[in-house]
């Protein structure tokens, strides 16, 4: 991808700044016996262990992720997560409960859902910047919800009017929602109008190729048809190769719907962070759809094969792809930033949106 | 006395200063660039330790020490939490990471095999009836009009067959709405199915299959044997349960490996639906001697669709993926039936 700041050449190197490409120095094995320990004891406690498995394992993670030597943290305090989860339990179960016993109030739950949604989402962000540090200085998230709910029913009705096309816009306006709403201490973050473009090429790229696709499936499909139909005639009935030939288009689809997901996926996050600063520092995005076609393909496989054993392997595998990609880039020392005002974030939000899987991940 | 190197941050800025930290029995001392700092042990928070991170050290007005001397700082701070130190050396050795993989394993094991069944068969008895009749009313609202049509039998060999069907649910006083559905189904063939809170649908295939009417009286005890049971109901909680054990375990990778788990689940529930064949065969047996039938009928009606079954598929060993138990053994438990 040509990006303005790739032009400047090494003549400039120094002026464009000091370059920390982002190490993460975790190793698969020691992960697994974290990940594989942790599981026995949140089995062995009825899952009440749960809430600190999953602070152990981000803490491992976090721990082991440096830019420019020094390692994130992350601060979350166990015993509220553990609160969080029992009310997201309890809603989760509520929710099921009535999808599949009562589904004619299933409207009910999609309205609830509509206004709950984007509150979890902002409490989930705040939750998360509020236990992130990195040199001793918090993130904090200063989204509110009547933002985020404005945008969520302003674009979903443009995404509705539109039949799906106003859905890359929606996306696009909720990541720079998110984004420009952190701040690292006192400095906030900010997204270069230049992101914009970037960001809904790649959804509309699909789109075109899905057209001429579905077009191509329904000729292979008709074809099909045809020669079912002469075969009848011919009175020899159903060729053999019919279901070959159906769970062949079937496979595909779901091929297809991949490589769509890892392409749209390296396309909109370098979009993002390509167009990312924050003080004296920005960044460098250059994941590839083909990397991360493979990545997710192959971790697939493996997990499958090991009945899901290599878990922690493909998690690790995958964070290690993202930070070889990504590179912090300082124009001037990074000891300026200033800490904010703490302010405690509760953390039911995170928790629930964490069980309904609302994710606005970058 | 324990020294080590770490960095200083003041709590105020992102800015690092380099310092050396004396560690003594009751305090620490922080000396650095134009810093000298003593601190009382009692109030320096430490994070427990996990895997080779950096230890982070709080010190009183959010400053902290970050640093990668873990020695030193577990010699200062041996067990700076009870538990999690604890689990901090379990996590730390191959051994313990072997014995909680056999954990897993057995729990897995136990959970799919014993575990589920038993909680979703607790969990159904929390579930009033009227919800579960409410499953069954949505169930059929799929097949009606969209594959199956009203019956074509004559209207005297409808009434033969309510008949037979009240004999059987007769007395049953478990609060179901038992009703006997006569249908004309395209492309399911001779079958017969039950749905939560007590519809029974027979196909017109089925009734003219069955060489006389004890035959059919089986299969509807059969059928009368999952609404009792309440197989749907239990059926659906069990996917549940399995989705959220699956979610569990592996739901920390990324989402695409949820993928990985869908057909190892889809294997399982045509396990669990073999087990209910099987309570279902053992309620009809039992309903069938109550009025006076003898459970061969069961086995006779078994053979023919058996037959039926071969004439139009060709045959073959498909007992694996069907979600019936092996015909065979099902007709030798009819005919050994008390």
């Amino acid at each position: 991808m040509a990006l303005p700041i790739d032009q400047g050449g090494a003549a400039n190197a120094a002026a464009l700044g000091k370059r920390h490409p982002v190490e993460f120095t975790a190793a698969a094995g020691e992960y697994f016996r974290i990940w594989i320990v942790n599981l026995a004891l949140t089995i062995v406690t009825l899952g009440i262990y749960s809430a600190w498995a999953k602070v152990r394992k981000r803490r491992y993670f976090f721990g082991h992720t440096r830019v420019d030597g020094e390692s994130f943290e992350y601060r979350a305090n166990p015993v509220a997560i553990l609160k969080g989860r029992l009310i997201a339990v309890t809603l989760f179960a509520v929710f099921y409960a009535i999808s599949h016993y009562a589904p004619l109030y299933i409207w009910a739950i999609y309205l609830v859902l509509l206004f709950f949604g984007p509150w979890l989402v902002v409490r989930s962000l705040a939750f998360n910047a509020y236990n992130t540090a990195y040199r001793n200085v918090r993130f904090v998230f200063s989204g509110t919800y009547g933002t985020c709910l404005g945008l969520v029913l302003g674009y979903g009705l443009l995404t509705l009017v539109t039949l799906g096309f106003g859905f890359p816009f929606l996306r696009r306006r909720l990541v720079q929602f998110a984004a420009e709403s952190h701040s690292y201490g006192t400095t906030r973050f900010a997204l270069a109008e230049g992101f914009k473009k970037l960001f809904v090429r790649p959804y509309f790229v699909v789109f075109g190729v899905s057209f001429l696709l579905g077009i191509a499936l329904l000729v292979f499909f008709a074809g099909m048809g045809v020669v079912a139909g002469a075969g009848a005639k011919a009175g020899s009935g159903r060729p053999q190769w019919m279901p070959m030939a159906i769970i062949a288009g079937v496979a595909v689809f779901y091929a297809l719907l991949f490589l769509q997901v890892a392409y749209i996926k390296a396309r909109t996050v370098n979009a993002v962070w390509n167009h990312l600063s924050i003080g004296p520092l920005r960044f460098e995005s250059a994941l590839r759809a083909r990397d991360l076609i493979w990545l997710y393909f192959s971790n697939l496989v493996v997990v499958a094969l090991t009945i899901g054993l290599a878990t922690p392997w493909a998690a690790v595998r995958a964070m290690r792809y993202r930070a070889s990609k990504t590179t912090a880039i300082a124009s001037g020392p990074l000891d300026g930033f200033a800490q904010g005002e703490a302010q405690k974030v509760s953390v039911a939000g995170e928790e629930v949106a964490d069980f309904f899987a609302f994710d606005l991940a970058l | 006395m324990t020294e080590f190197e770490a960095v200083y941050y003041d709590g105020r800025t992102s800015a690092r200063k380099p310092v050396r930290v004396r560690g003594y029995a009751l305090a620490i001392q922080i000396v650095g660039d134009g810093l000298r700092l003593d601190v009382p042990l009692a109030k320096v928070r430490v994070d427990p330790p996990v895997g080779g991170t950096r230890r982070a050290l709080h010190l009183p007005d959010g400053a902290q020490l970050q640093t990668d001397d873990q020695r030193a700082v577990e010699a200062l701070f041996p067990r700076p939490h009870a538990i999690e130190s604890w689990v901090h050396r379990l996590e730390r050795n191959w051994l313990y990471a072997l014995a909680a993989i056999a954990l897993v394993a057995a729990f897995s094991w136990w959970s799919v095999v014993d575990g589920l069944p038993l909680a979703a068969k607790i969990a159904a008895g929390f579930v009033p009836v009227a919800w579960e009749a409410k499953l069954g009313e949505q169930t059929l609202g799929f097949f009606e009009g969209k594959l199956c049509r009203p019956s074509a039998l004559g209207a005297a060999r409808q009434r033969a067959l309510q008949r037979r069907f009240a004999r059987l649910t007769e007395g049953l006083a478990d609060g179901y709405d038992y009703r006997l559905l006569p249908r004309n189904c395209r492309g399911i063939g001779a079958n017969a199915f039950a749905l939560p809170g007590g519809a029974v649908v027979v196909t017109d295939a089925l009734v003219k299959l069955a060489r006389n009417d004890d035959q059919i009286s089986a299969v509807l005890a059969h059928e009368i044997g999952h609404v009792r049971h309440r197989h749907g109901l239990r059926m659906s909680l069990q996917a549940a349960g399995l989705a959220a054990l699956a979610t569990a375990v592996f739901g920390d990778a990324t989402s695409i490996t949820s993928l990985a788990t869908t057909l190892p689940a889809a294997l399982l529930q045509s396990g669990y639906s073999r087990e209910f064949e099987t309570e279902a065969d053992d309620y009809a047996f039992l309903r069938l001697r109550e009025i006076g039938l003898s459970p061969k009928a069961f086995a006779e009606i078994m053979l023919l669709l058996e037959k039926a079954r071969q004439k139009t598929s060709g045959g073959g060993p498909q007992d694996y993926f069907s979600t019936h138990p092996a015909t065979a053994k099902r007709i030798q438990r009819a005919l050994n039936a008390p």
